[in-house]
């Protein structure tokens, strides 16, 4: 009949149909979120525009450290019956924390002791620490900190310049401190200086005065490199992403502590200067006497070179106390 | 041939293939008979009956082949839609994971080189999970591969910056520290913005195809299917004697009870679905999402000892995840239990009793914290069970499909048996 080739081609149509739409719809692809490629300009910090002279200028102590410890300066540590200090947890070699003791330990936290030894001097050696209440701060927080009174002290790499005098008061320097180079070993005899970076890369923490310093002292064709701080430098240096760092020699020798493929060239120049004082509030500086009578016994008896010599030495070779420098009213 | 009862005596006979045949005018109408009635008596009433046969046989089998082909795609859809949720519940399962990971890792960095063995074996195995879900999620949805391909990159990337992390630590260096960090950053940025991407496009997929059926395109089928089967009964009553054809009723109510029933199970099937939407498939989503947000403040409970941060800057992340906790979880007391814990860890850390912190935070808060782990986590296994074993007990929608077809191919026969019937009382 004919009607039955018409008929079973309408069938096929249907079933065709049916096979196109069973085909299976596709769902759309999920979207992989891009990466932000921020290439953002790295924040430099701006110049230092005080001039006050020479800023490591410091309140000269007018008596022993006996005669100072019972004056108005430690009058609230004592009635406390602690010191408050503002520390680095994190910086090695300066302050940072022994994992199986769980002491703080460094050569910032020395000071710290000192200090504290001279202002209880009743307390024994071993648990001057019962008298201190460590306090860890970031280096964002080392004026807010005393400004609000938070702690008495910061003694955290803080370098003493015009401009923080401004906020607050500083303690004579108690290492002079300044800026070098570290590099992986094989490149520690090419390199004795920043410019001997060409062709390197370095970081720098963003916004540091190590960041601006790098850069203007850099060849043309070092590339230079941030990153959010240093021991984060050092992390991009294990993985092969830069060949140098810069920072304070102190900060340096840290790092290279951790590393023995990270190496500060011997006999290095520091390109900047960075005197290193022991922070107090700026409403204290019978304190400041205080600290820098400490400073001036510590020279004496020896303890200041027993400290460098077992934590610095090492790494950056032999120093001496620095000079005090007296004169601010 | 056989003349059709009623007609008189033989008018001229009209030729059997072409136009069709001119009423027959010439004829004088007998008395008794209109003039519609007269045109038909012109007809050729077999060819009529062939066409009529031919239209509604094709129109069941069409109606047969179609209802058959929309449950089949129902079906289809509750699979998907089976698929889907648990590729849902797969990728939310890789972000806890992950989670957990890095809230042991965290945790194991406190205890430095003396971390528990089944701490370690715990971040291992959560890992391994991660990877493994990896893979059968990739597997399971191609449209998600391009993106997991990526979120495996930054597993790896989290992975050996924690052990890198671990050995800086064992060494007593900080820049173990800065490892972490790293760690962290990689988890909570790349990883998540991936995360994020594949729980959006699945909970997208897997909502849209909870609907599966759609009974309305069965009836609306069925309703013109009947209609005409009505149209065809009437041309045929018209011309005999018999009002209702029964063939013809025979095959409109096979396809409107076959219709009806499938009708029904597919809203049943969709109300169930929009239960499920609300109760169980909202659960194993929530409770998800908060054992991640759990994990992720267990973490940053242990990142703020290591980083030995105090004051509340230092708590906002664990409060911006402790918040997205409290809304999405079932198990509040359960969470409370571990948040009392936690809150002694603050006191501690904040009063300056560092040791007790740490003590307290990987003793009694991870007892603590592990507890309401393993509960949340069952929550979700319980809830997405219950889904998926309903989406996928869908069985009898197929074999509705096949009945929809053969309900077609019987309508199909019912109505050329009927047709014939009449044709025979033609003979």
């Amino acid at each position: 009949m004919r009607t039955r080739p018409t008929r079973s081609r309408a069938v096929l149509a249907a079933l065709a149909l049916a096979g196109t739409l069973l085909a299976g719809c596709g769902y759309d692809a999920t979207m992989v979120p891009t990466p932000e490629t921020a290439a953002e300009e790295p924040s430099v910090p701006p110049p230092s525009t005080q001039d006050c002279g020479d800023p490591t200028r410091s309140y000269a102590p007018d008596g022993t450290v006996a005669q100072l410890r019972d004056g108005r300066g430690t009058r609230e540590i004592e009635r406390r019956n602690r010191l408050v200090v503002g520390i680095s947890a994190d910086s090695y070699l300066l302050g940072s924390r022994d994992p199986i003791s769980g002491d703080f330990e460094g050569f910032d936290i020395d000071m710290v002791r000192a200090v504290a030894r001279a202002i209880f001097p009743l307390t024994a050696a071993e648990a001057i620490d019962d008298r201190i209440t460590y306090r860890v701060i970031t280096a964002a927080d080392r004026i807010p900190a005393l400004e609000s009174g938070r702690v008495d002290l910061v003694v955290r790499n803080f370098s003493i310049t015009c401009d923080r005098w401004e906020q607050i008061a500083f303690s004579a320097t108690y290492y002079e401190s300044g800026q070098q180079v570290l590099v992986i070993s094989d490149l520690a005899d090419a390199v004795d200086g920043p410019e001997d970076l060409g062709g390197l890369r370095v970081c720098a923490p963003d916004g540091t005065t190590s960041l601006t310093n790098i850069t203007d002292v850099a060849p043309e064709d070092a590339e230079i490199v941030t990153a959010a701080n240093h021991t984060d430098c050092l992390v991009r240096l294990q993985n092969g992403e830069v060949e140098a760092i810069t920072g304070d020699d102190t900060v340096l020798a840290g790092l290279s502590a951790q590393d023995p493929y990270a190496v500060v060239p011997a006999g290095q120049e520091s390109f900047s200067r960075e005197p290193y004082g022991i922070g107090v509030s700026a409403d204290n500086p019978d304190l400041v006497r205080l600290v820098n009578a400490v400073l001036e016994q510590s020279r004496t008896d020896g303890t200041w070179e027993a400290s460098y010599n077992q934590w610095l030495r090492p790494e950056l070779g032999p120093a001496t106390q620095p000079q005090p420098v007296y004169g601010r009213e | 041939m056989t003349q059709a009862p009623g007609a008189t005596s033989a008018p001229a006979r009209p030729a059997p293939a072409g136009p069709p045949p001119a009423a027959a005018p010439a004829v004088a109408a007998p008395p008794g008979i209109d003039a519609a009635q007269a045109q038909r008596l012109g007809e050729d009433v077999p060819r009529l009956l062939n066409r009529l046969q031919v239209g509604a046989v094709a129109l069941c089998l069409v109606f047969g082949v179609l209802a058959g082909l929309v449950q089949l795609l129902a079906w289809q859809g509750s699979g998907r839609a089976a698929d889907n949720t648990e590729q849902l519940v797969r990728v939310q399962a890789i972000e806890t994971s992950l989670y957990r990971a890095d809230a042991l890792a965290t945790n194991a960095y406190l205890s430095g080189g003396l971390e528990p063995a089944e701490q370690r074996a715990a971040y291992e195995s959560a890992i391994e999970q991660v990877l493994a879900d990896l893979t059968a999620a990739a597997e399971a949805q191609p449209a998600d591969r391009e993106a997991l391909t990526a979120l495996a990159g930054e597993v790896n990337r989290y992975s050996t910056a924690i052990t890198q992390a671990r050995d800086g630590n064992r060494q007593g260096y900080p820049v173990g520290k800065a490892y972490l960090a790293e760690a962290g950053t990689a988890l909570r940025g790349e990883a998540a913005a991936v995360l994020d991407a594949l729980v959006a496009a699945n909970t997208e997929r897997s909502e849209e195809e909870l609907q599966a059926h759609h009974p309305v395109w069965l009836v609306v089928l069925a309703v013109l299917v009947v209609l005409g089967l009505w149209f065809v009964n009437r041309q045929l009553a018209q011309r005999f004697h018999r009002r209702i054809n029964l063939g013809i009723a025979v095959a409109a109510g096979v396809v409107l009870l076959a219709t009806l029933v499938a009708a029904a199970y597919g809203s049943a099937r969709n109300g169930t679905a929009e239960e499920l939407q609300a109760g169980a498939f909202r659960t194993a989503v929530e409770e998800a999402e908060a054992r991640t947000a759990a994990n992720d403040a267990k973490a940053q409970e242990s990142k703020r000892l290591i980083n030995r941060a105090s004051g509340q800057t230092a708590e906002e992340p664990w409060l911006a995840a402790s918040a997205i906790v409290r809304d999405n979880t079932t198990r509040l007391e359960n969470w409370r239990f571990y948040v009392e814990v936690h809150e002694r860890v603050v006191l501690a850390d904040d009063d300056g009793r560092y040791d007790d912190a740490v003590q307290l935070a990987t003793d009694q808060s991870t007892s603590a914290f592990d507890q309401y782990d393993e509960i949340a986590a069952g929550e979700i296994d319980q809830a997405s069970d219950e889904v998926t074993a309903e989406l996928r007990s869908r069985g009898f929608s197929l074999v509705l499909a096949v009945l929809l077809l053969l309900a077609g191919l019987v309508a199909s026969g019912a109505v050329a048996w009927g047709i014939n019937q009449r044709r025979r009382e033609y003979a």
